[in-house]
């Protein structure tokens, strides 16, 4: 069941109070607490990222950052609220690659990604690893590929909803693999796990955080990670680039965005603080826990990664005719 | 048996100073957030997890699951005094409870609440320790045709549960069904019935729709009583049941206590569906059932000792299995991967300090709950002698800044205010909430299995009667359908005969 969000309002009223005060235009950027907008529920990857960030770029900004949950599907209304905001600085948001791929599967946004928005930086890398039903008479990459090639529309995946990285990820892994499979769409991954460990699904791109439990006894099996190289978490287990699908990377990265119109200056500034941020050895420790690295960019490599990861989705999502009428 | 060697090792783990400490402040910021509207465990559980970092990972597991299980118990107080459930499990006890309260017997029901709970947390705990595995490997038999079957099984119930006409009920249950399916539907990302607005895209908020209907619809429906009512609500009545209402009520606890153990085991709604087909029971096994609804003490023993069974065992699949019952779970298993740890069946044989700890301090917790609760059940009741002209307003409030606070949402607002119309007009018409609030919650989940074990399937419906478990719940519903029909038709064919 969803519950009540006390804290939000304690919030809010503390948010209130600067505005109360008298505005100190003459001091410098940032003179009062900035807003890290996290579009979606407490206790996932993006909230611990989030929380984590904003604790940290508050000692390297020299301000308070108040991480804030606006909840919504697709990450929407929590990244259309900062498309929205005042152009200061002051409201930012930190979103995933939803924010590359509702533009081509929605009929419509509120906002517009690339006119609305601006890239502050990139805050991290976590690839995805593709697990595999136990039940499959396979044990490798190869063996698994060559199984759905034999056995044609009888495999399963499961994802966390249409749209969402894992089920591209089996979209682009599908079209390329030159396999077919149906997709089943659950709330998330690891409400499939059950159902891959009785076979009803054969297969998965998931979260590193969240296949780790499954994979550590084998009840799935992890067949290929979603990255180009292979890191700490499943060093044993080959990339799907080098057990032959040349260039497949799929990402479930983060970037911090501000509305497009904050001059550049103060955006260099909280890009300057986020770099700061992320080198520090803490961050670099609490994100490993859940299997993500971090990755900080300058604002015009984050607007160019993200035009790539539109334009990569856009080809996937229109080959798999998947729009949104 | 080395259950008992275990639960030695969990005791030395549970009973240290700082670990009881823990399971102190767990259990009572759990009460805090249970009997306050507008904050709920998930929240509280969210807001601590930064804090539980710094904590060994025993100890903060254990404060952990102490917010959640507390979170029960305080769950109840609202729902009875002021007849606003506080999460979804407690919708039921408004039922009875609050009936009670307005005959001022609010004492004798916050009190056997709480004595209800705690023998369902005793059985609940015990039964982990014994068959934590064998009812995980149930667990995991439950596939999408299996829930699908399980949530069939819930609605009829919720028919067979309401007070009053069948009919009514079964409208209700439908209108529920609908007001489940508004927003983003999760097969084909098609939005349904939101008329293009984008407050509906996520679908009816869940507390702003049990707060209208609630809170803030009964709020109306008393308004239009006479200040007489207020002058019964502030009889308090004894704190401390009468042991002939202890007595009447120990068939109710135990019957509430196994079903809450078994369906609370299930990921997936458990713990609902144990309240509610607790009551169901209860209303079925009564010599004289038209006593529900009008303040039945057993209507507030069986569902509350459910669902604080239900609670407790819903650890199971999360411990053994790494699988969430609930959001609060799908939170735990989130701060046991932050330290390191990783959920699976490898918890109990790797860690068996931790495993065994938070099972030991389940009992410690739900003592502390009891000793906790009964001397402030007294102090909960004066609630009730805060008058009308206060305590409304007040309520209204708590629920506007609940429904707000959810996803920092005003539409939510506005949703409240829809249906607190809405719900004020169900009252007058004599219909029951509760069949509504199931179906709305168990609707969406019934759909998405449905289509998912279709999908799987690849559109063969024969799978609901192929797999055993799943025939099983098919077969309890359809006996349920003749039970509520027959004295229908009984009545029919005798009016017709009389004719």
């Amino acid at each position: 069941m969803t519950s009540f969000r006390f804290s939000d309002a304690l919030l809010w009223s503390a948010l209130l109070i600067p505005f109360a005060a008298p505005q100190a235009l003459a001091q410098a950027y940032p003179n009062k607490p900035i807003r890290l907008v996290l579009p979606y529920a407490p206790g996932g990857a993006t909230d611990f990222i989030g929380r984590t960030l904003a604790q940290h770029l508050g000692d390297t900004i020299g301000q308070t950052v108040i991480a804030e949950n606006r909840t919504g599907s697709g990450g929407i209304p929590g990244t259309d609220y900062v498309a929205r905001a005042a152009p200061d600085g002051y409201t930012i948001v930190m979103m995933d690659p939803a924010i590359a791929i509702n533009p081509t599967l929605l009929p419509s946004l509120p906002f517009d990604t690339f006119k609305d928005l601006q890239v502050v930086s990139r805050v991290n890398s976590a690839p995805l690893v593709l697990v595999a039903s136990p039940t499959l008479p396979v044990k490798t990459y190869d063996e698994f590929v060559a199984y759905a090639k034999a056995n044609p529309g009888k495999l399963n995946f499961s994802s966390a909803g249409i749209g969402t990285s894992p089920h591209l990820a089996s979209e682009l892994f599908i079209q390329r693999a030159g396999i077919s499979a149906v997709h089943v769409p659950y709330r998330g991954i690891g409400q499939s796990y059950t159902d891959m460990m009785s076979g009803k699904i054969s297969f998965a791109f998931s979260s590193f955080a969240g296949a780790l439990p499954f994979t550590a006894d084998n009840r799935v099996r992890p067949l290929a990670v979603s990255s180009l190289k292979r890191g700490a978490i499943y060093a044993d287990v080959p990339t799907v680039d080098e057990a032959g699908m040349k260039g497949f990377e799929v990402d479930l990265w983060y970037v911090i965005l501000a509305p497009a119109a904050v001059p550049a200056d103060t955006v260099g500034k909280l890009n300057a603080a986020l770099v700061k941020a992320l080198a520090l050895p803490e961050v670099k420790a609490a994100f490993a826990k859940i299997g993500a690295e971090p990755v900080s960019s300058t604002p015009q490599a984050g607007t160019a990664f993200l035009k790539s990861e539109y334009e990569k989705w856009r080809k996937v999502i229109l080959d798999a005719n998947l729009q949104q009428k | 048996m080395d259950v008992f060697a275990n639960l030695t090792i969990g005791f030395g783990v549970a009973l240290t100073a700082q670990n009881l400490l823990y399971c102190f402040t767990g259990v009572f910021l759990g009460t805090l957030v249970g009997v306050l509207p507008g904050i709920g465990p998930v929240t509280t559980v969210a807001m601590l997890l930064p804090i539980s970092f710094t904590l060994p990972p025993v100890s903060a597991m254990i404060m952990l699951a102490g917010i959640y299980y507390g979170a029960q118990y305080g769950g109840s107080t609202t729902a009875i005094l002021v007849n606003i459930p506080g999460e979804a499990s407690s919708v039921v006890t408004t039922i009875d409870g609050h009936q009670m309260a307005r005959q001022g017997r609010a004492g004798p029901a916050l009190g056997i609440a709480a004595i209800g709970s705690f023998f369902a947390g005793c059985v609940a705990t015990l039964l982990i320790c014994v068959a934590a595995p064998p009812l995980a490997a149930i667990a995991l038999n439950f596939g999408p045709a299996e829930y699908f079957s399980l949530m069939v099984c819930g609605l009829i119930a919720a028919v067979v549960l309401a007070r009053g006409s069948v009919v009514k009920a079964i409208g209700m249950v439908v209108l529920g069904l609908l007001l489940g399916l508004v927003g983003n539907d999760i097969n084909s990302g098609v939005r349904r019935f939101t008329f293009g607005a984008r407050g509906l895209a996520d679908g009816i908020e869940f507390v702003a729709l049990s707060m209208a209907i609630y809170g803030i619809a009964e709020v109306a429906y008393n308004l239009e009583k006479k200040a007489g009512q207020a002058d019964v609500m502030s009889r308090i009545g004894r704190v401390w049941p009468a042991w002939a209402d202890i007595r009447h009520c120990i068939p109710s606890i135990l019957r509430g206590t196994a079903l809450g153990t078994l369906l609370g085991v299930l990921p997936g709604g458990g713990a609902l569906l144990a309240a509610f087909g607790a009551y169901t029971l209860e209303k079925k096994v009564a010599r004289h059932p038209r006593t529900f609804g009008h303040g039945d003490i057993r209507g507030v023993a069986a569902p509350e000792s459910a669902n604080n069974a239900g609670a407790q065992t819903s650890f199971i699949p999360m411990l053994t299995l790494g699988i969430p019952s609930n959001p609060t779970m799908a939170m735990m298993i989130g701060a046991m991967m932050i330290h390191g740890i990783s959920p699976g069946p490898r918890v109990m044989t790797d860690r068996p300090e931790l495993f065994w700890g938070i099972i030991a301090s389940m009992w410690i917790g739900n003592l502390m709950l009891v000793v906790l609760n009964l001397p402030l059940v007294g102090m909960w009741v004066k609630l009730l002698r805060i008058p009308y002209r206060l305590l409304f307003p007040a309520i209204i409030g708590f629920c506007c800044i609940g429904a707000f606070a959810v996803n920092g949402n005003a539409s939510d607002v506005l949703v409240m205010a829809f249906f607190a119309i809405f719900g004020y007009l169900c009252l007058k018409l004599d219909c029951e909430p509760a069949p509504l609030i199931l179906g709305f919650v168990l609707g969406p989940l019934m759909e998405e299995n449905l289509r998912r074990t279709l999908l799987i399937s690849r559109g063969d419906p024969m799978v609901f009667v192929e797999e055993p478990i799943s025939l099983g719940f098919l077969i309890v519903s359809a006996l349920l359908l003749v039970v509520v029909a027959a004295p229908a038709i009984r009545r029919k064919r005798e009016e017709a005969l009389q004719e």
